[in-house]
């Protein structure tokens, strides 16, 4: 029986994106043994710059019980750096029970079969699951289906469906009185929809609670600023970390530990958000002595102080000049690229819209007419009708 | 069975009284959006300026006719009113208009005290009487329905027909004169009734106005009854449940809902009463608005409040 | 020319979050309470003591919860006089039924008494606002001066309602003479005071101003309005509790309910109004202002009119008392709904930049 170096030990199957490691007939006595193989394994793992599933073989391969501690961190590690799942082959009574005790502390599946024809057919199954998965969370990011909402009678949204995709800036478009600003509240749970669903995240729900969305991830700003008048740019961005913060009351009233840890904590985070917003220098006024387009930007601030995965934004640039749009775009645009934060913003001005959205939808008297990129919907014959003919 | 009667009625009584007090709330509050915690020191000091005024006229003019002397402190006492509430508008509400409700509710909160103190510096802080020669003796009814019958005041039966009048006289002022439809107007809404051209500060006027000669109604009764005081000042206090109840925005509403208190208050005081130690009348009101807070705030007529944003 | 922040750099956001920013500030806050400890018992007499300073002290703490509900949660309130009676009446309760309960440890009891009543009546304020949050603190109002009056187990069968405390001691301290009630009165409100500043500072505070400024913005950042607005009114209630055990334990020693009554709860208002809604100063400005405005014209007016040789009569200057009140009122309203306390921050604003104001 010939004896396979460390190297020898690793081969990469690029065709199903399995690593797999050949321990058979190996004997790990001691951590330093164990390192060794594992510093070869991360640094191959480490050339290739991407993650892959693991087929490891234990055929008998002995662990001694000084190793086991060592060997299950490594293992944990490299699955935490590279991995996308294990299946493992034959381990021993003894290997096995050091890998189910380390798995069932880690709360880990253990995934051990009795040959690799097995062991391959579950990595296959895995793979699927795996690829399902990543296809249902990426098309369903927010999920709007079949939404309805009218009040007292007057109905303010028909049957509107469509999909955001993560990382995209979206717009909804369309004249006043289309629905946009309902459907914005539907999404985050001010107004309940009599009919339809909302799918976050893979989460359905029918109903919820604007607290409900903001612990989602879903934050907004507002078309006619909702800031709290009464108080300083600081604290107005400090409040959209009200969420993250968790000091009691007492803690708080007596300004203990965690409270001004937390307070400090926080204050880091919010300073990055009035760098990246660039209103350093107004971050003690009070927001009602500002001017209109700043008050703006502390409203998307807060929001940004959320950290949301969906940002809300209503009409962010009603109201403004030239350059004070400008302004805006660049942030909404910065915002996606350097947060990878998902956008959806309603808006009035089609240039604005055109410019910023990889996707547009528009809502005409409560109902869907067109969707697509802005190209699409530019030549689009009944958006021109409904929207761009009546406005332009 | 006379005994519950003559309570029913005595609650009746009392009940109209905050009628018309109520009726002031609903009317200021229907046409500016104010709660007006002054309605109490207005019936107060529009009682004062009566009682006053019918005895200072006859010594000024050396006439003894009670009759003219009753009607010339009826019109100096309008006049001091529309004084009052041309004041208001001109002095308070015109820098608040466009503020939030508790703002203007603790504005009005500091016009009743400084009508309250202005009323007892000017016209003295003693008890006065009113005596606008209403009948005084009771009369027995209903003797050949039950045996013993119930007693019941005259007094109360003219002040009964006045207030009615009053409120009809305000119903064909709403419904038939062109001002009282552009207080309607106002009333639905203040920008839309703005921008056609229906001047904001003249209606607030004319409303406080209104709400002036209520408060002197419900003071000439109240004060005929039991003698103009201090604590005449209170009746605002006792009247608030009952635009709760009837809802703040209907005129039946404070109506039904003043009679509704004030059997409510006399009935639970003495049938209820007696098991808890008694004076209950006060906070029994305030406990049903308090009900009616939690499962129905927009009251029995009023309209929904809806908060849309 | 000294009150200066040149040169002064804040290097961390610690530093900037203090309490008092500003050096000056702190320095002159430290000598104030240093006086108030060390220097006023040697220099003031007793009358001032009893007529002037521990009412000033007491309602401070009472007008300082107040103004945590109406000025820095917006929810208005007309109760408050009732909370100062549930404070006061349970921490009798507490002291004469627990045996060996402190006088202090009855005093926050019957504060902690308070916060639960609060709370309770507070839940009105989750469906309604203004005027019909108003009724309902009404409704708490009338609802504790009848049970105070009638129900003759929280008054230990007193026929009135009317209660008394002997003289009370705190770990062997005994506190019964002028001097004593001030020191014992000025610690706890110091205390407080502190307590208050941190909460308005913290995310708890942030939680109030949001709902008080813009109810709907706050939902959506994940406040929960039922959290925010009880736990204000049982902070506010407590504060208002703790101040009414301080009334009948220290003030009065022996009291009934109409100590108590809506009176109480409008001047307490009328503190926030006039100090200054949303400021913890404002607090001391109006419960300062309203305390002395009546001494003050009661000594004036007489003055005033015998120069034009009137007579002015007690019951005169009650009534003006009550006009003035009114019109001031109005006037803070409408000029400077900040109060007491905004004239005074733009009075510092002004020192700071002085002599060029740009």
């Amino acid at each position: 029986m010939t004896i396979k170096t460390n190297t020898e030990r690793i081969t990469f199957h690029d065709a199903i994106a399995t690593m797999e490691v050949d321990f058979a007939n190996m004997t790990f006595a001691d951590a330093a043994q164990v390192d060794t193989m594992y510093d070869e394994i991360e640094s191959r793992l480490t050339e290739t710059g991407r993650r892959w599933f693991f087929l490891v073989i234990y055929t008998d391969c002995v662990i001694a019980p000084e190793a086991w501690d060592r060997f299950a961190e490594r293992g944990k590690n490299a699955n935490i750096n590279h991995g996308l799942g294990s299946v493992r082959v034959g381990a021993t009574a003894q290997t096995r029970d050091a890998i189910r005790q380390s798995a069932g502390q880690e709360s880990f599946r253990s995934n051990i079969y009795d040959s690799r024809d097995q062991a391959l057919l579950a990595l296959g199954e895995m793979r699927k699951r795996k690829r399902d998965m990543q296809a249902a969370t990426e098309e369903a990011f927010l999920r709007v289906e079949n939404v309805s909402l009218s009040f007292g009678g007057v109905k303010a949204i028909t049957g509107v469906s469509f999909d955001i995709k993560r990382g995209e800036i979206s717009s909804i478009i369309g004249p006043n009185g289309a629905g946009k600003s309902s459907m914005l509240n539907v999404i985050n749970g001010v107004y309940h929809p009599q009919e339809g669903a909302i799918t976050f995240l893979g989460n359905v729900r029918r109903q919820m609670n604007p607290r409900a969305a903001a612990t989602q991830g879903i934050a907004r700003t507002f078309q006619n600023i909702a800031l709290f008048k009464g108080m300083s740019v600081l604290d107005n961005i400090m409040t959209g970390r009200n969420l993250k913060m968790k000091a009691n009351l007492l803690q708080q009233a007596f300004w203990l530990g965690p409270a001004q840890r937390e307070e400090l904590e926080h204050r880091v985070k919010v300073e990055e958000i009035i760098d990246f917003l660039e209103i350093q220098h107004i971050r003690k006024t009070p927001v009602g002595r500002l001017p209109y387009g700043l008050q703006k930007r502390v409203d998307l601030a807060r929001a940004l102080a959320m950290e949301p995965q969906l940002l809300l934004l209503d009409e962010p640039m009603a109201g403004m000049n030239v350059e004070e749009k400008q302004d805006m775009c660049r942030f909404i645009l910065d915002v996606n690229d350097q947060f990878g934060t998902t956008v959806l913003l309603i808006e009035h001005d089609m240039g604005v819209v055109m410019d910023l959205s990889d996707f547009v939808v528009v809502l005409d008297h409560g109902e869907k007419i067109a969707e697509g990129t802005a190209d699409e919907v530019r030549s689009d014959p009944v958006v021109i009708s409904a929207y761009l003919g009546a406005s332009h | 069975m006379s005994f519950f009667l003559e309570t029913l009625l005595g609650g009746l009584m009392s009940g109209m009284l905050y009628s018309l007090v109520a009726l002031g709330f609903v009317l200021i509050y229907k046409a500016s959006g104010v709660f007006n915690f002054a309605q109490g020191a207005m019936v107060l000091f529009a009682a004062l300026s009566m009682a006053r005024f019918s005895e200072w006229i006859p010594e000024w003019l050396g006439m003894d006719n009670l009759l003219m002397a009753n009607l010339l402190a009826i019109v100096v006492s309008v006049v001091v009113m529309f004084a009052v509430a041309w004041l208001i508008e001109r002095l308070v509400l015109r820098h608040l208009v466009n503020q939030e409700g508790a703002t203007l509710l603790m504005a009005t909160l500091g016009i009743g005290y400084f009508l309250d103190g202005l009323g007892q510096t000017v016209f003295g802080s003693d008890i006065y009487k009113i005596d606008v020669g209403m009948p005084k003796e009771p009369v027995m009814m209903l003797e050949s329905v039950f045996e013993g019958g119930i007693l019941i005041n005259k007094e109360d039966f003219v002040a009964a027909l006045i207030s009615a009048m009053l409120v009809l006289a305000l119903t064909i002022f709403f419904q038939k004169t062109s001002t009282g439809r552009a207080l309607r107007a106002v009333a639905d809404d203040h920008q839309a009734a703005q921008s056609i051209g229906i001047p904001l500060g003249r209606i607030w006027v004319i409303v406080w106005c209104v709400a002036g000669i209520t408060a002197l109604v419900a003071g000439i009764i109240w004060g005929s009854k039991l003698g103009v005081q201090f604590s005449l000042q209170t009746v605002a206090l006792r009247a608030l449940p009952v635009v709760i109840l009837g809802g703040l925005t209907s005129v039946p509403g404070a109506i039904i809902g003043g009679l509704i208190i004030g059997v409510g208050e006399k009935l639970s005081e003495v049938f209820l009463g007696p098991y808890v130690g008694g004076g209950i009348e006060i906070w029994f009101a305030y406990m049903l608005a308090l009900m009616f807070l939690l499962f129905r705030p927009q009251g029995l007529f009023g309209e929904k409040i809806i908060y849309r944003d | 020319m000294f009150y200066r922040e040149n040169g002064q750099f804040k290097t961390t956001y610690k530093s900037d979050q203090q309490v008092f920013a500003i050096p000056q500030d702190r320095w002159a806050i430290l000598a104030i309470i240093a006086f108030a400890f060390l220097g006023i018992p040697l220099l003031v007499d007793e009358y001032i003591f009893r007529a002037i300073l521990i009412p000033f002290l007491i309602l401070s703490l009472a007008a300082l919860g107040v103004n945590i509900l109406v000025g820095y949660c917006g929810q208005i309130t007309l109760g408050a006089g009732a909370f100062m009676a549930v404070g006061a009446y349970a921490a009798y309760n507490f002291l004469i039924r627990v045996s060996g309960m402190p006088a202090l440890g009855a005093i926050l009891l019957g504060g902690l008494t308070a916060a639960a009543v609060g709370i309770v009546f507070g839940i009105p304020s989750l469906r309604v606002r203004g005027l019909y949050l108003a009724v309902a603190t009404l409704a708490a109002q009338f609802f504790c001066d009848w049970a105070f009056l009638r129900v003759k187990w929280f008054t230990n069968d007193s026929s009135s309602g009317s209660v008394s405390v002997a003289d009370i001691s705190l770990m062997g301290w005994t506190i019964n003479s002028a001097t004593d009630k001030y020191l014992f009165c000025l610690g706890i409100l110091v205390v407080f005071s502190l307590m208050a500043k941190n909460l308005v500072r913290s995310a708890i505070g942030r939680q109030w101003m949001a709902i008080r400024d813009m109810d709907v913005a706050a939902t959506v950042i994940g406040i929960r309005p039922m959290y925010a607005k009880l736990s204000a009114f049982a902070v506010s209630s407590f504060y208002v509790g703790v101040a009414g055990g301080l009334w009948g334990f220290v003030h009065l020693g022996s009291w009934e309910p109409a100590a108590f009554s809506i009176d109480r709860s409008f001047q307490l208002l009328f503190m926030v109004i006039i100090g200054g809604m949303g400021s913890i100063a404002g607090s001391f400005f109006g419960a300062a202002f309203i305390v002395i405005l009546p001494i003050f014209l009661n000594q004036m007016l007489p003055l005033i009119g015998g120069l034009f040789g009137l007579e002015v009569s007690i019951a005169l200057v009650a009534h003006v008392e009550i006009m003035v009140f009114g019109a001031l009122i109005i006037f803070f309203l409408i000029v400077e709904p900040h109060g007491i306390a905004r004239l005074w921050s733009t009075g510092r604003e002004k020192l700071r930049l002085w002599p060029f104001p740009h």
